[in-house]
């Protein structure tokens, strides 16, 4: 299952956003609620001051006047009966509007005086919310909306900060993906004025110097004592050889001379087979040039004919005599010779090996007993399928490392006693 | 027949050096870069064996400094290299042939006398052995002066057994001269036999002798006796 991964800036961009819209709600919300309080102070301050004009006149004019309006807000008043009452409340009510035809919100203020002029009032004035309501709407909108601009331009804004501050990072990240140890180039020195990208960059590269450093290590200390190792052979082999030409010697100890004559064979091939790898892991086979594969398929075929004929099998080849693969000319050697050594080794009697080769591949199909391990281990170091067998268990790791070498994808087919090597050109 | 061998890995010249004075040859050794100089300057030798690591300097220098003699000998390389580049370099300063170590020592003989058969433009190119008579160039044949027609491998085993008479030969030996390492050793012995079991029967019909004998579970031995 794939991870879902998202990109640094998305994610930052969204926390932003939402963190900023949130905000943006609650001083949203506090600023209405403090709008509404202003506002309806300011109302009601109105309504206190229409109802001392109201009170003035009655003590003025001495008389109950006829109050329908004032200032256009609709008011009454009448004489109350019972003295000593005075309160001022003020709250919101709904009433029946006659030339709107509907219910409007009003704020209401009812006053009862019984100082003036030894009669009491009850004072109504009502005060439509309506204009109020509509400004306070029309305000919270014209705030909305420069808030959700100043909300976009500072994403905008923080988004296109981001991208520049982590340009370095983006570039490092490029580099290290780029990065290959077996190029036996250093990671290059990328360069940052922001200290952390900076340090990362001086560790990456730290790191990077001490891959390579061991890499190159590991690479000269396994051809060093692969080749080390030569001559001290060559001191037993010639030794034995010497030895050998004693007269002297018995049976048994020709016996036991032989088989240490064999284990030394064994080293050496082990030994050869190790160097190679190693001198391919060293890239001491870089000159690449178009290689013939036809001609040289058939020199191998006639160089293990002396095989096919004593296993007695059947050999058919169809061979496009014009196919080149861009190579190293003795790794392509090395190679079909591996492929085909190894599909006559692992061959039946009077098996057959079928060799194809076209543009686009070379496969090579031989008879042979079943596998006993899975196909991709084949191409591991000394994995043998057959324990037993006389093979040191290099030459399919051999036949992989020059494949990719030469990006020659290899694959492994079998079905039942057939086996497939299947090599692909591009 | 003189031979100079420059090798620095003292018990492997030893090895060398015994088994090439039983051939009857003179082997003389220098184990330095500059004792080799010395050597070429002073002596004239028939065949050089060359090491190309030498502890101070490089043995295809050795190769140079004799071409600049106009030396006649036939120079043989043994490396523990098997680097292609070396190979290449070392037959184009002017060697006659590239041995990659470990090799066999029966092997080293029977190039040093190809090597020296070549070189000998002047003298006698044939090579006794009893009544077998071999023209190596040629690739004939004669047993009792009577053309023996034998195939490639079975000429070149033929040869091989010559050249390293009276001496044991391990199958390895055998099958890394016949077929190069590529060979699996265990199948290259089985066509052993059957090129010296063909090999036998063609000479015994010319009338030869048959020379090959088996020596328990290590080879076989070219031999009179």
């Amino acid at each position: 299952m794939k991870k879902t991964t998202i990109r640094l800036l998305v994610k930052t961009t969204r926390y932003y956003l939402v963190l900023s819209a949130g905000i943006f709600l609650i001083t949203g919300l506090v600023f209405y609620l403090l709008l509404h309080r202003i506002f309806y102070s300011q109302l009601d301050q109105g309504l206190l001051n229409e109802k001392m004009l109201i009170e003035e006149t009655i003590n003025y004019s001495d008389s109950v006047p006829d109050f329908r309006t004032i200032f256009g807000h609709l008011a009454d008043v009448t004489i109350l009966y019972e003295p000593n009452k005075r309160s001022d409340r003020i709250h919101d009510t709904v009433m029946y509007n006659d030339e709107e035809g509907k219910f409007l919100s009003y704020r209401h203020l009812f006053a009862e005086n019984t100082s003036l002029r030894n009669k009491g009032y009850t004072i109504n004035i009502y005060k439509p919310l309506l204009e109020t309501e509509k400004l306070i709407a029309w305000i919270l909108a014209v705030v909305a909306l420069l808030f959700i601009t100043l909300l976009l331009l500072l994403v905008l804004v923080n988004y296109t900060i981001s991208r520049r501050v982590w340009i370095p990072f983006y570039r490092t990240l490029t580099l290290l993906e780029n990065y290959n140890v077996n190029r036996e180039k250093p990671l290059p020195v990328n360069e940052s004025d922001i200290f952390e990208f900076d340090r990362l960059n001086q560790a990456l590269t730290r790191m990077s110097d001490k891959i390579q450093r061991d890499f190159l290590n590991l690479k000269e200390f396994n051809e060093n004592a692969a080749h080390e190792l030569q001559t001290p052979l060559a001191v037993i082999k010639s030794k034995l050889e010497l030895l050998i030409q004693d007269e002297r010697l018995d049976e048994g100890q020709l016996k036991t001379i032989s088989a240490i004559f064999e284990a030394t064979t064994r080293i050496t091939k082990l030994n050869q087979g190790l160097l190679l790898i190693s001198r391919i892991d060293n890239e001491q086979f870089t000159n690449q040039e178009p290689v013939l594969l036809a001609p040289l398929i058939r020199k191998i075929l006639d160089h293990f004919g002396e095989l096919t004929d004593l296993k007695k099998i059947k050999v058919s080849t169809t061979l496009d005599e014009t196919v080149t693969v861009r190579m190293n000319s003795a790794l392509a050697e090395i190679l079909v010779s591996n492929l085909i050594s190894n599909a006559i080794r692992h061959n039946l009697l009077a098996g057959t090996l079928e060799i194809v080769l076209d543009a686009a591949r070379l496969s090579i199909t031989n008879t042979g007993k079943p596998l006993t391990c899975h196909p991709k281990q084949l191409f591991q170091r000394f994995r043998k399928s057959d324990p037993s067998a006389d093979s040191v268990g290099l030459g399919l790791a051999i036949v992989h490392k020059i494949a990719v070498l030469s990006k020659i994808t290899i694959d492994y087919q079998t079905d039942g006693n057939l086996h497939t090597l299947l090599l692909k050109f591009f | 027949m003189k031979i100079l061998l420059i090798e620095d890995e003292k018990e492997l010249a030893d090895a060398i050096s015994q088994y090439l004075r039983q051939e009857k040859y003179l082997c003389e050794m220098a184990c330095t870069f500059n004792d080799a100089i010395e050597k070429i300057n002073l002596y004239q030798y028939d065949c050089i064996l060359v090491d190309i690591t030498l502890p101070d300097g490089n043995g295809l220098k050795v190769i140079s400094e004799l071409k600049q003699m106009n030396s006649e000998a036939g120079i043989i390389i043994i490396s523990a290299k098997n680097a292609l580049d070396d190979k290449i370099n070392g037959l184009e300063t002017g060697a006659d042939d590239y041995l990659t170590k470990p090799f066999h020592l029966p092997e080293l003989n029977a190039r040093i006398k190809s090597v020296i058969r070549r070189r000998n433009f002047g003298g006698n190119r044939e090579t006794l052995f009893q009544e077998i008579r071999i023209r190596p160039d040629e690739m004939e044949v004669y047993v009792h002066d009577q053309p023996l027609v034998l195939t490639r491998k079975e000429f070149e085993l033929l040869l091989f057994f010559v050249s390293n008479k009276e001496r044991v030969l391990t199958k390895e030996s055998i099958a890394e001269h016949l077929w190069g390492d590529s060979m699996d050793l265990a199948d290259s012995f089985d066509f052993i036999y059957t090129h010296i079991k063909n090999l036998r029967k063609k000479i015994i019909e010319k009338g030869g002798e048959d020379y090959i004998r088996t020596v328990y579970g290590m080879g076989y031995k070219f031999s009179v006796q």
